[in-house]
């Protein structure tokens, strides 16, 4: 039984069938490369397991529980966090205040906003969300308002603001695309840590160098279904993934 | 000119129409809610107000319920009338956004407009109500009742500004910012951006409709004509004017355009013709002002909201 569980899921867009009949388990606490050629269905799955699309068939199940049918929303707070291809944030919100927007606050009730009585956990998680910043290399930027952010910045922010939420598994969309290799070394520490600490991550990434040196496992889509699963040594040897995916160097005989 | 009852009349009226100018700009300034049809609030409250405090019908009325009740029943009706037409409203609009929002509260204010003019039986349709009578009227003699009006209208702004910088300031108006700027980034951490925008409504309709109150105090009139679109472009202009996002850029700028009216009101003209071609090059001004704001936007810098944390 897999941390995430997707068995047997389908999503058409009109006549496309952007995922058929994907079935494939994210094994608790492992670090796993989603691959594929552009087009294959991998943002399609995350937005279906986020629960921002609803399958036409399938189940996808988090720790046993069911996620087709509920709401994106509740979905997160089960303990799921995924960030976007293009980077998500409030924009005119500080990098502080997108950390503290991003956590669940006693102050987003009406009547504790207005008496005050968030004020220590407000402390708390600031705290928390300026050491966060620090690991992702914004620290200096705390007080900038998102809009300020480059793009590659604004990614980091986006990974820092679904970590504070301590989630369960973690998928992440193209993380390192337009970040600095600086920032992408950073990124990868940052992951493992996480990963020794028991984070479950799901990684969708062209940046095979940064990719297939960090992860354990590597799930590899196109059109819309798995066409193999493994660990990154034969996934580079893998004739099926270097004819769809990876290419032939110039010169290699077909 | 008379420059204390002007002052008295830029004060009252000002205060009034604030606290409809704030109300707009929790819903759109701080939550990007884009409502074309506040003025519809204001008619509620207004209106319930009048129902549950007018004496009974007399024979020459064509109303049907008036309740007689104690001042502060009509206010708290008002109140309480805000909450329900926005709950009636906000409820089958949860979906909708952005334009399609827009119209829509358009949509609901001119079917609530439609219906006070003409339904007879609710306040005498076009006719209306004149002569109502203003509260404590006899009880104030220590001062000009004019100025002890304007003096409660502005105690009431501010009362409805230190609410809502409150709320501004918390961790609420920092969700509501971040459902404006993104409101799927909002639902991926996990907030149920619904409940939000469902409250936003909720809590503020009830002080635009209390302004409404107010309104029939300071008019004495309850005409169909007073609550037409009109009052929500008035509204949008000021919050415009003064920066959305910021309450502070809210009161300056509905201040700006009621100093502007009553000056214009001011003017003494000598012939009808020159009083009605001031009316209309009023409003060509008032275009001409939102087109200069607009440009370089004076108050821009008010508008981002200095959070302390912690």
């Amino acid at each position: 039984m897999g941390f995430l569980g997707i068995n047997g899921v389908s999503k058409s867009f009109g006549g496309l069938r952007a995922v058929a009949d994907c079935s494939f388990d994210v094994p608790p606490g492992s670090l796993m490369g989603f691959i594929g050629p552009n087009g294959a269905g991998k943002s399609t799955l995350f937005n279906l397991v986020s629960g921002l699309y609803q399958p036409d068939t399938g189940s996808i199940r988090l720790e046993g529980d069911e996620l087709v049918g509920r709401p994106a929303d509740e979905i997160a707070r089960m303990g799921l966090g995924r960030t976007f291809q293009t980077p998500r944030s409030f924009a005119t919100l500080s990098c502080l205040e997108n950390m503290l927007a991003s956590v669940p606050s006693p102050g987003e009730r009406l009547f504790p906003a207005l008496i005050g009585t968030y004020r220590p956990h407000e402390r708390q998680v600031t705290v928390e969300a300026q050491r966060l910043l620090g690991l992702v290399g914004l620290g200096e930027r705390a007080n900038d308002p998102a809009d300020e952010l480059s793009g590659g910045e604004l990614r980091m922010l986006e990974v820092a603001r679904q970590l504070i939420r301590h989630p369960k598994i973690l998928l992440l969309d193209e993380p390192t695309a337009g970040v600095t290799p600086t920032l992408q070394n950073r990124l990868g520490k940052l992951l493992r840590i996480l990963h020794d600490d028991g984070l479950t991550v799901l990684i969708v990434e062209h940046n095979l160098g940064f990719l297939l040196n960090l992860v354990e496992q590597v799930v590899v889509m196109v059109r819309g279904k798995v066409l193999t699963q493994g660990d990154p040594d034969a996934i580079r040897k893998d004739p099926d993934v270097i004819n769809a995916y990876l290419g032939r160097r110039d010169g290699d005989a077909a | 000119m008379n420059w204390a009852q002007l002052l008295t009349t830029v004060v009252t009226v000002g205060s009034i129409l604030g606290v409809v100018t704030l109300v707009l700009n929790m819903q759109y300034g701080h939550a990007g809610m884009i409502n074309f049809g506040v003025v519809a609030y204001f008619a509620a409250g207004a209106y319930t107000y009048v129902l549950l405090t007018q004496s009974p019908p007399s024979s020459l009325d064509q109303y049907v319920v008036g309740l007689d009740l104690p001042v502060w029943v009509g206010f708290l009706g008002a109140a309480l009338a805000g909450l329900v037409f926005a709950a009636i409203t906000g409820w089958p609009t949860l979906r909708l956004r952005g334009e399609y929002l827009a119209l829509t509260t358009f949509a609901f204010a001119e079917v609530f407009h439609s219906f006070i003019l003409n339904e007879q039986r609710f306040a005498n349709g076009t006719r209306g109500l004149v002569g109502l009578e203003r509260p404590f009227r006899d009880q104030i003699t220590f001062v000009d009742y004019n100025i002890f009006f304007a003096a409660a209208a502005l105690a009431f702004l501010v009362i409805v500004y230190l609410i809502f910088e409150r709320i501004v300031r918390s961790p609420y108006g920092r969700a509501l910012e971040a459902l404006r700027d993104d409101e799927l980034a909002l639902i991926t951490v996990g907030k149920q951006s619904s409940r939000f925008r469902l409250e936003v409504f909720l809590f503020t309709a009830p002080f635009a409709a209390m302004a409404g109150a107010f309104h029939i105090w300071y008019t004495t009139l309850a005409l169909p004509e007073l609550f037409t679109a009109e009052v929500t472009f008035i509204v949008w202009i000021a919050l415009i004017l003064g920066g959305e996002g910021s309450n502070r850029g809210a009161l300056i700028g509905i201040f700006l355009v009621v100093v502007f009216e009553e000056l214009v009101r001011a003017i003494p003209f000598t012939s009808i013709r020159a009083a009605q071609i001031a009316a209309e090059l009023e409003v060509a001004a008032l275009g001409l002002l939102l087109i200069v704001f607009l440009r370089w936007q004076p108050f821009a810098s008010l508008a981002r909201v200095r959070r302390r944390t912690g």
